[in-house]
């Protein structure tokens, strides 16, 4: 589902964020993304959704070549992948409902359609009967979550989930990472990337690590507890 | 089809409510707008306004008909009887050379130069002035080419020299109306493109006040096109309500003007002199402002939507 071959980002100041990396995750599959803060897996979700180009490599996503994705065809891919950011990325002056019906509303669905959609959709995250609130007025862990109901309102292929658990308690965390979990069971491929190692070892999925920039084995990452961890779960 | 339109009345809407979210920044830009849109229809106005009026004007020229010198008196009053018979005349005056003298005289006196104009005529020793006929053609007869008409009739009279027709000064009066005419095309062309930089620099405000939204459009998988769409249609609808703005101005005007310009109708003896703009024309008004509008956007769109790209 999302392949890469040999992808080197640079950016135009110099800085080298992913350096030939290669992986392949397969349809349906919900695999952990982790390294520190500056590895690259920012930039790794950003080349997912075409937001940046590669440097050089190749990159398959849903079996589009992004190498060769016509500028026009880019909206296409991005309906196919629900996107959750660390940072939310709601629009505050408009309300949860116009906020998570946004991905519908730009295909041109149909207004009933859209209610009953947005309706199921809060109701999975928890957030039955906010639909007029204000991004605002709710929680931190509750604006997450209506980012999480607007990446899967229009029943994505895949989702992908910027430390969706950043700044959130345990028992919040772990219920958002099991709405992940969920999507999963039917059939959505998640890539999650995080460093709450706790979650990593909770669900026992295959673990990436990124490590400036490049991709490495667990054993090679510094961390003991997460190379216990995630013994036997590593890319296979 | 059925909901390709539905999508556009949604943005329609959505778009007059944002206006209304921001009543104080719509308003600058739509007085703006209706002052740029009225200069021109108040230009056009007023030059149809003055058009009419000299067709009015057309209506009392005169024809000056000079007689051969050396006629007769009875023979130019005989010609004098059959012009005034003419359908096409309505007033004929026959001034002798007696009396074209004594005017000249009048006329010359005014004048401080001409002081010797007594002594020049004496060694002239006769009046040099021919008899005249003066004419005043009946108003069915009041446009030029028949005027014109009149005058190749009146030159097959035996007896007659020359016919001056007084039609210079409404030549001269349509010829500088035509140049105002000229000049209001071009301002009007300048105002337009003017107007379409207000335009396109309000929607690369808004563009820029929406960024964020614009971004998460992009991010959410909204096309090009949809994210454009709102912005055309508020391009178009300050053009659109900025030309019922300036139409509204432009009757207001008029209200204004109206006691002033009765006096001069008096004056002239003519009816209205004000020319009202018909319903196409109005229609017309509000297309080019909307059109303009539209396109100021798309231009804007254009240029500044391009680089606002998801980070």
């Amino acid at each position: 589902m999302i392949k890469f071959s040999q992808v080197t980002k640079q950016y135009r100041n110099g800085h080298e964020a992913l350096k030939n990396v290669s992986f392949d995750i397969q349809a349906g599959e919900m695999v952990f993304l982790e390294g520190h803060s500056g590895a690259g897996k920012s930039t790794l979700f950003k080349l997912i959704s075409r937001i940046e180009k590669p440097t050089s490599g190749q990159i398959i996503v849903d079996n589009k070549n992004l190498g060769r994705l016509k500028p026009r065809k880019i909206p296409e891919l991005r309906r196919d992948i629900g996107v959750i950011f660390q940072d939310h990325k709601l629009l505050l002056d408009r309300s949860v409902f116009d906020n998570v019906a946004l991905p519908l509303i730009v295909i041109g669905m149909p207004r009933d359609e859209i209610k009953k959609r947005v309706r199921a959709a809060l109701g999975k995250v928890g957030l039955s009967g906010k639909e007029n609130a204000l991004p605002i007025t709710l929680s931190g862990g509750e604006q997450q979550r209506v980012g999480i109901a607007r990446a899967v309102i229009n029943r994505p292929n895949i989702l992908l989930a910027d430390e969706p658990t950043g700044n959130l308690d345990k028992a919040l965390s772990d219920e958002i990472i099991d709405i992940f979990a969920d999507f999963n069971q039917v059939g959505v491929t998640v890539l999650i990337a995080t460093h709450d190692t706790r979650q990593v070892a909770r669900l026992g999925k295959r673990t990436l690590h990124l490590d400036h920039g490049e991709l490495v084995e667990p054993s090679m990452t510094q961390q003991t507890q997460q190379q216990e961890s995630n013994q036997g779960q590593t890319d296979g | 089809m059925g909901s390709y339109l539905t999508r556009h009345l949604q943005v329609l809407f959505a778009t007059l409510g944002d206006m209304r979210r921001t009543p104080m920044a719509s308003f600058n830009t739509l007085v703006i707008i209706a002052i740029m849109i009225l200069l021109p229809c108040m230009m056009y106005v007023f030059v149809k306004s003055a058009q009419s009026l000299s067709g009015t004007w057309q209506g009392r020229p005169q024809i000056t008909i000079f007689l051969q010198k050396d006629l007769s008196q009875d023979v130019a009053k005989l010609i004098f009887e059959e012009i005034r018979l003419n359908p096409a005349i309505e007033l004929a005056e026959l001034i002798s050379p007696t009396q074209a003298l004594d005017e000249f005289k009048l006329l010359s006196k005014l004048d401080e130069n001409a002081v010797t104009i007594d002594a020049q005529l004496e060694l002239i020793g006769e009046n040099p002035l021919p008899a005249s006929i003066v004419v005043m053609p009946s108003l069915g007869f009041s446009r030029s080419d028949k005027l014109q008409n009149l005058k190749t009739e009146l030159s097959n009279f035996e007896g007659i020299d020359t016919i001056q027709l007084d039609l210079d000064w409404i030549d001269r009066f349509n010829a500088i109306l035509n140049v105002a005419g000229r000049i209001a095309l071009l301002l009007s062309a300048l105002l337009a493109i003017a107007l379409i930089f207000i335009v396109g620099n309000t929607i690369k405000l808004l563009i820029m006040n929406r960024r964020h939204e614009i971004e998460i459009t992009k991010l959410v998988g909204g096309t090009d096109t949809f994210v454009r769409r709102p912005f055309l249609y508020y391009g178009a609808l300050f053009g659109f309500f900025g030309a019922l703005i300036a139409l509204g101005l432009l009757l207001l005007a008029a209200k204004l003007t109206q006691p002033a310009i009765e006096q001069l109708a008096a004056s002239y003896q003519t009816g209205n002199l004000v020319y009202s703009p018909s319903e196409s024309e109005i229609a017309i008004v509000i297309a080019i402002s909307t059109g303009l509008g539209w396109l100021a956007a798309r231009w804007s769109v254009a240029q500044h939507l391009r680089h606002i790209q998801p980070k």
